[in-house]
């Protein structure tokens, strides 16, 4: 299967293209300290130039798939919208993949002694995006969380879970804390590959490229600010 | 025949014209669902043209009767405004135009309100001065040509004219959006009533409305609650009348103090739609355009408008384009 993959749900913007013969091309664009994300000028010239290298076309592409988040609500709309736009114009299936899932299954390859992959990623604001794999089983759902919830989650996860992605790195101290392992900040298992993405929806059933959108996990802070009004006025 | 995407605000909008400026489609997908925080929220307005934009682009071409790849190009709004809702419709429209290797046209969504101008039927042809009244944007320009190198002749010190209407509207107790609901209520006032301020100690051709909504304020304190309400229909008149008279005054002096301006005049922004505005700018005595509403107000045809007299970037030239935000570009 010919598959295009990407993620644009944390500062890197990360693609993959699968091709037929189990080959798999990879990009990769990740800010410098203090730049800002790449997304929506890295995005499309990466997947152009893995398409370039495997001498395909859009239209030979047999599936495509997008990271939904959670993650930076303006990173997760570009990568939806380009993957909506792509799979359109040529009537591609679309498969929408769990930044989390995606991250906690690139961990899960070789470690297979370990009982289970906390998923965090940097939700800004003190709070983490988080959740939990045993394999295939889920053991803790998407959720945002503020530390002391976070440290909670992780008490009821089995002892020595493994927690990756850039915010097990920034909530080392909780995490730790509460018994779960991070390993060393510079770890390869801390970044969003899309090639695991690639390797995942190629095993999952298409939707509607419609409904195909960014899992957010948190509403927009005027509708937080204007259900806080309204429930202090009744 | 080119598509065009615009969503630099809350309308998300899609539309096809030919090359000569023939409409063959406008789609615009109001999303009203701003008006409960009472004012367009970014983030919301963002969400929603994701949603909406693959429908919105399905109309647009299904209305044309075209497919995509039988397009020329691909033209999107890449600024001013808000930078999340526009990185929807640059992404959507990079991804469109590159997956059948299409050019790109990005597009300054002040270009597009004079080029609604261009479009058939009225097809008012430059030179012509151009008033460009809305909630984000007021302006005064010297359109010498198709463009895009216009001639600013004058701009707001501060709030738009739109954002007048809703302030004052809101003060009123009309809530939002409050420029139509300010207008049919001033309709049974004495635009008289009240002198408000109109600016005309700011020098040239700029404008400012600070002075205007401040003025009443104080006018609503000074009445009080009781009187304020019996009077609220000569408030809303009064004050309309001011914003007018704002815009009105400024267009004349520029014809008065340069006449080798030339003596055409068209309306564009969704203030136009403005019914004693319209009035008012007809009794100037001088030729006049103002486009059927729905090409003033926000909208995607005149995006694609613009576009036709812009160069096209060709695949893969636009793949790393970004959007540009508010103030970052002038027109
Ligand atoms: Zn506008």
């Amino acid at each position: 299967m010919r598959l295009l993959a990407f993620d644009t749900a944390t500062p890197a913007t990360t693609v993959a293209l699968a091709l037929a013969d189990e080959k798999l091309l990879t990009r990769r664009h990740e800010p410098g300290p203090g730049e800002r994300p790449g997304h929506v000028s890295e995005l499309l010239p990466l997947a152009l130039e893995l398409l370039d290298e495997a001498g395909v076309g859009f239209a030979q592409l047999d599936r495509l798939a997008v990271g939904i988040g959670p993650g930076t609500f303006t990173g997760l709309r570009i990568g939806v919208a380009t993957a909506r736009a792509l799979a359109h114009a040529h009537g591609l299936p679309l498969v929408g993949v769990s930044t989390l899932r995606a991250l906690a299954a690139g961990a899960a390859g070789p470690t297979a002694d370990v009982p289970a992959h906390l998923a965090v990623l940097d939700a800004r604001r003190g709070e983490a995006f988080a959740a939990a794999w045993a394999g295939e089983q889920e053991l803790l759902a998407p959720a945002a969380l503020a530390p002391e919830a976070l440290a909670e989650a992780v008490a009821a996860l089995p002892p020595g879970t493994v927690a990756i992605g850039d915010g097990a790195v920034r909530f080392r101290a909780v995490l730790e804390t509460a018994g779960a392992v991070v390993p060393a900040d510079d770890s390869a298992a801390h970044r969003v590959e899309a090639a695991v993405h690639a390797r995942l929806a190629a095993g999952m059933e298409p939707t509607a490229a419609d409904a195909v959108l960014p899992a957010y996990l948190r509403l927009p802070d005027a509708e937080l600010a204007l259900r806080r009004r309204r429930a202090t006025a009744s | 025949m080119i598509l065009a995407l615009e969503t630099s605000c809350d309308d998300t909008c899609a539309a096809v014209v030919t090359q000569d400026g023939e409409i063959r489609s406008n789609v615009i997908s109001s999303q009203g669902v701003h008006d409960r925080y009472g004012g367009v929220v970014p983030e919301v307005a963002s969400r929603h043209h994701l949603e909406l934009i693959g429908p919105v682009v399905d109309d647009a071409l299904a209305q044309a009767g075209i497919s995509l790849p039988e397009l020329d190009a691909i033209a999107v709004t890449q600024g001013p405004g808000l930078v999340g809702a526009l990185l929807v419709g640059v992404s959507t429209a990079k991804a469109l135009a590159a997956a059948h290797r299409l050019p790109l046209i990005p597009v300054d969504h002040l270009h597009g309100h004079v080029a609604a101008s261009f479009l058939k039927p009225s097809e008012f042809e430059p030179p012509f001065l151009i008033l460009i009244a809305s909630g984000g944007h007021t302006l005064l320009a010297h359109v010498r040509d198709h463009g895009p190198d216009w001639e600013v002749l004058g701009a707001t010190h501060d709030d738009a004219a739109g954002e007048a209407f809703d302030k004052g509207a809101r003060m009123l107790g009309l809530g939002y959006p409050g420029g139509p609901a300010l207008q049919r209520l001033a309709e049974d006032g004495d635009p008289e009533a009240f002198a408000f301020p109109t600016a005309q100690q700011v020098p040239g051709l700029d404008f400012s409305f600070s002075g205007l909504k401040t003025a009443l304020l104080y006018k609503l304190r000074e009445l009080g609650e009781e009187e304020t309400e019996r009077r609220r229909a000569d408030l809303a008149a009064s004050y309309q009348r001011a914003i007018v008279e704002t815009l009105a005054r400024r267009v004349e002096r520029a014809l008065e103090t340069d006449p080798a301006l030339p003596q055409r005049l068209a309306l564009g922004g969704g203030v136009a739609a403005n019914g004693p505005l319209r009035e008012r700018m007809r009794g100037l005595g001088v030729a006049i355009d103002i486009p059927p509403i729905q090409l003033c107000t926000d909208n995607a045809a005149m995006i694609a408008s613009a576009a036709r007299h812009l160069p096209a970037l060709p695949f893969p030239q636009y793949a790393a384009l970004d959007a540009y935000a508010t103030g970052e570009r002038g027109l």
